[in-house]
């Protein structure tokens, strides 16, 4: 993340989460947090239970951050892409935005049920890499619709039915919907050709090997007691090795919902 | 689930498919509540959020950018970006003294956990040195490390810090062996080279995936230093250890000139040179100043050469040192050598008549010469003696110049060095200080430095030019050394000192040279030469044979292939 996008982030986050923005330019943003986010942040569990106790609102700390390197002698927080304080916010945020249920912006028409899952895979070897995928599915006809998130961006959602509007009842409950989608990133992954993974489990069996070998040949002169405990060492290595070396991906959902559109939006989102 | 692939070899591979399962049972409960929800633009920027924490390639390092406070070196770079890709996370991390290895190890352990491949680690170090670790990983690299205090830290906190000691002991011991460490680093990890140690035998039944061993000196004494080392990272590696010394030997020389030992060696360590660096250092200007006795002095210093002391020559040279020094110092030792001895000698006028001498002795010349040098220039200095009596007698006699200082010594707790690292900084001209104050304590912000005294161990020498002289250092550095001519000191400086240039000398290189002339201990090898030599003179031409040897094996390694490296 640049340190523009940083404070376009966090004007946002601030924004989205009601913390009243004091001043916001070049670099510089001064909030006043809710309560939520004093805990959150300031961690002052004592000064909360305190002003509770004795019946008083509270008031919420008021924080600069600083992103522009130029103005880094300034009074406030500097925060970057490595901040702990970031991370922190990071963590609220997917947490705060994991489930949805929303409505197209639409008037006087029927709305049909879609499912939209964002996923994360991790592909994990010698080393790690992540892809996101973002997926919908039409919970009428099963249709599935690919970078989904790019398709829908621009587009006005509430929470509540619009005037005027009705919904379609789902024919896919949500949980065989799901399964159609793990059951379509299985295909997805079958199909590539995973030579991370080939060159990964090579170098597993190379080791495995040397390992093998390794306590063999020390098996061969020990005692019983001995042997126990090589045996023992050895498991204990082999185990190491997998878990370095043996391939896996691990399939992780980001965030997801129930979607509703109108069915001039459908033929849209179909092309 | 698991997908089985034929490989090219014709081997059956599974890659294991690891769904989570827990989602959508939350989202069910949601959905069943009717709630909560959350809005679009929320949905959509939690999204974003996980976007921007992908990483998106096998290759290359994520860690940078998430330290833009930190300027790291081309070579702590490689070396991170070495061990995560073709190391797989297991290696030595053997850079020479001053390079970085702690960065380093920093580096890869911030990438292991971004890449969410290292979460729970334990981290091994020197008593001294546990509190250090704790800051700079949390200062440095944002990385919450907290240091070992009570026992429950081990199963609570996800990066602890703690010493060996502590942790192969009950009842920490058992908790440990209990644990799955992802990373796991060791700092001096030299001190491993035993396999029959229990230090040794604990660290080889820790659970760990990833493995950092950090040593300025893999190979210590022999050849199987490196292999109990490497043992510890991948077993087997090298063979057994009959299969290794079979093929290798146990003569440390295997590790430069057998190609395929060297080879195999490379896979596993990581090792930088200064000179590799490409790193410009600053220059270090040394400058030996000579002092002459006053005759009062020089008196008192030719009395013990009275049979009294001359017969017992440790006796004599440790006198001869300390008046060098300081008459405090001298003085002292005086007096406890004629409490401990009343026998030999009370009663003799000899050790009257000395005591009352050096009592009416003026203020010593070298300490009038560290007033005069501190008096020309408005900048920081460093003061080192080897004497606790010599600080005293410094603090009191600058004071009385009006010249501010603080002492520093090895013994002070961590905060209070802390604390008079501060007072320098911030308050005082100079600092006075009988050790190098162990590792970690940086000093370079000051760039003068005075060895008020002479240690006979170059090594100690080194560390204390290291505390100013390293990375962080902008400035060339001064190093001024006193030394007082027709005395011990002459011997000393005209032969090791100068013949040799110790003092440009870097670290590595004299830890080779030493170790190949089989001189564990310099300051030992010179004690024990003046203690067997019976004359000044013999003494003289053993330090001059001495000298030549170190001559000598400093340019072959260097006509040998242009570098003393083992890698």
């Amino acid at each position: 993340m640049e340190q523009q996008t940083i404070h376009n982030y966090l004007h946002q986050f601030f924004t989205l989460n009601s913390c009243e923005v004091r001043e916001n330019n070049t670099g510089k943003l001064t909030v006043t947090l809710n309560e939520e986010l004093d805990r959150l942040l300031l961690n002052r569990p004592f000064y909360w239970e305190y002003i509770k106790k004795i019946g008083q609102e509270g008031e919420p700390a008021t924080l600069t951050f600083i992103s522009n390197p130029d103005r880094i002698e300034e009074k406030g927080e500097w925060i970057h892409f490595g901040s702990p304080r970031l991370h922190q916010i990071f963590q609220y945020q997917l947490k705060k935005g994991k489930y949805t249920m929303l409505y197209e912006q639409a008037q006087k028409t029927p709305l049909n049920p879609w499912l939209v899952v964002n996923i994360k895979i991790s592909y994990i070897g010698q080393q790690k890499k992540d892809e996101i995928l973002s997926i919908g599915l039409h919970l009428i006809n099963g249709i599935m619709v690919f970078e989904f998130m790019e398709k829908i961006k621009n587009m006005d959602f509430s929470t509540v039915i619009p005037d005027y509007s009705f919904t379609i009842s789902p024919i896919i409950r949500i949980h065989s919907g799901y399964k159609r989608i793990e059951t379509y990133i299985e295909q997805y992954l079958n199909s590539m050709n995973h030579k991370w993974a080939e060159e990964s489990f090579s170098k597993y069996e190379k080791e495995k090997n040397i390992l093998t070998h390794f306590y063999e040949s020390y098996l061969q002169a020990a005692n019983d007691e001995e042997q126990e405990q090589l045996t023992v060492r050895y498991d204990n290595e082999l185990d190491h090795l997998q878990k370095r070396l043996l391939p896996k991906i691990d399939i992780e959902p980001i965030n997801g919902g129930v979607f509703y559109f109108s069915e001039k939006s459908e033929t849209f989102l179909l092309h | 689930m698991v997908r089985q692939i034929l490989t090219a070899g014709e081997r059956v591979m599974n890659i294991n498919y690891r769904f989570d399962k827990e989602f959508v049972y939350e989202f069910d409960k949601h959905l069943d509540k009717n709630g909560p929800f959350c809005s679009f633009d929320m949905f959509h920027m939690a999204y974003d959020t996980a976007k921007s924490l992908v990483v998106p390639n096998f290759e290359g390092l994520q860690s940078p950018q998430y330290l833009p406070h930190m300027e790291f070196l081309d070579h702590q770079l490689d070396c991170a970006k070495q061990v995560v890709e073709s190391m797989n996370g297991r290696a030595i991390l053997a850079d020479e003294v001053g390079l970085g290895k702690t960065i380093e190890a920093g580096l890869i352990l911030k990438e292991y956990m971004i890449r969410g491949l290292a979460k729970k680690i334990l981290i091994l170090v020197p008593a001294s040195l546990v509190n250090q670790w704790v800051k700079e990983l949390n200062e440095k690299f944002f990385i919450p490390a907290v240091s070992q205090r009570k026992s429950y830290v081990w199963e609570q906190c996800d990066v602890v810090v703690s010493s060996l000691d502590t942790a192969k002991r009950p009842p920490h011991r058992d908790i440990v062996l209990e644990q799955h460490y992802d990373l796991m680093i060791i700092d001096e990890a030299h001190k491993l080279k035993n396999h029959k140690t229990k230090n040794y035998q604990f660290v080889n039944s820790l659970k760990k995936t990833y493995c950092l061993l950090l040593t300025a000196t893999p190979v210590q004494n022999q050849l199987s230093d490196i292999f109990n080392l490497v043992t510890i990272l991948k077993p087997g590696y090298l063979g057994s250890y009959d299969e290794f010394t079979k093929a290798f030997g146990n003569k440390r020389t295997a590790l430069k000139q057998d190609e395929k030992l060297k080879e195999l060696i490379q896979n596993v360590m990581v090792r930088n040179r200064r000179e590799d660096t490409g790193v410009e250092w600053t220059k270090r200007n040394v400058k030996t100043v000579w002092i002459n006795f006053t005759e009062e002095e020089q008196q008192v210093y030719d009395e013990l050469d009275h049979d009294l002391v001359s017969s017992d020559p440790f006796t004599s040279i440790t006198l001869k040192r300390e008046l060098c020094s300081s008459r405090e110092a001298c003085y002292l030792s005086l007096k406890k050598m004629f409490e401990q001895n009343v026998q030999k000698y009370s009663g003799h006028s000899w050790s009257e008549e000395i005591i009352e001498k050096i009592e009416q002795l003026p203020h010593h010349s070298k300490a009038q010469k560290v007033v005069d040098i501190l008096q020309n220039s408005s900048e920081k200095f460093i003061v080192f003696t080897e004497y606790r009596a010599t600080q005293y007698y410094l603090q009191w006699f600058l004071q009385q110049h009006g010249i501010s200082s603080v002492p520093f010594r090895g013994g002070f707790k961590r905060s209070k060095k802390e604390w008079m690292t501060q007072l320098f900084r911030n308050h005082a001209q100079v600092l006075v200080a009988t050790e190098a104050g162990g590792e970690g304590i940086n000093l370079q912000f000051c760039r003068n430095m005075i060895h008020y005294d002479l240690p006979w161990n170059p090594m100690r020498l080194e560390q204390r030019i290291g505390r100013v002289h390293r990375f962080g250092q902008k400035d060339d550095v001064n190093i001024y050394y006193l030394a007082i001519k027709n005395t011990i000191d002459e011997h000393l400086v005209s032969l090791l000192y100068e013949k040799i240039h110790l003092f440009e000398r870097v670290i590595g290189d004299l830890d080779i040279i030493l170790q190949q002339l089989n001189i564990p201990d310099l300051e030992d090898e010179i004690k024990d030469i003046y203690a067997e030599s019976e004359s000044p003179g013999e003494a003289r031409i053993k330090l001059e044979n001495l000298t030549a040897a170190f001559q000598h094996t400093t340019s072959s390694e260097v006509t040998h292939d242009g570098t003393t490296d083992y890698s």
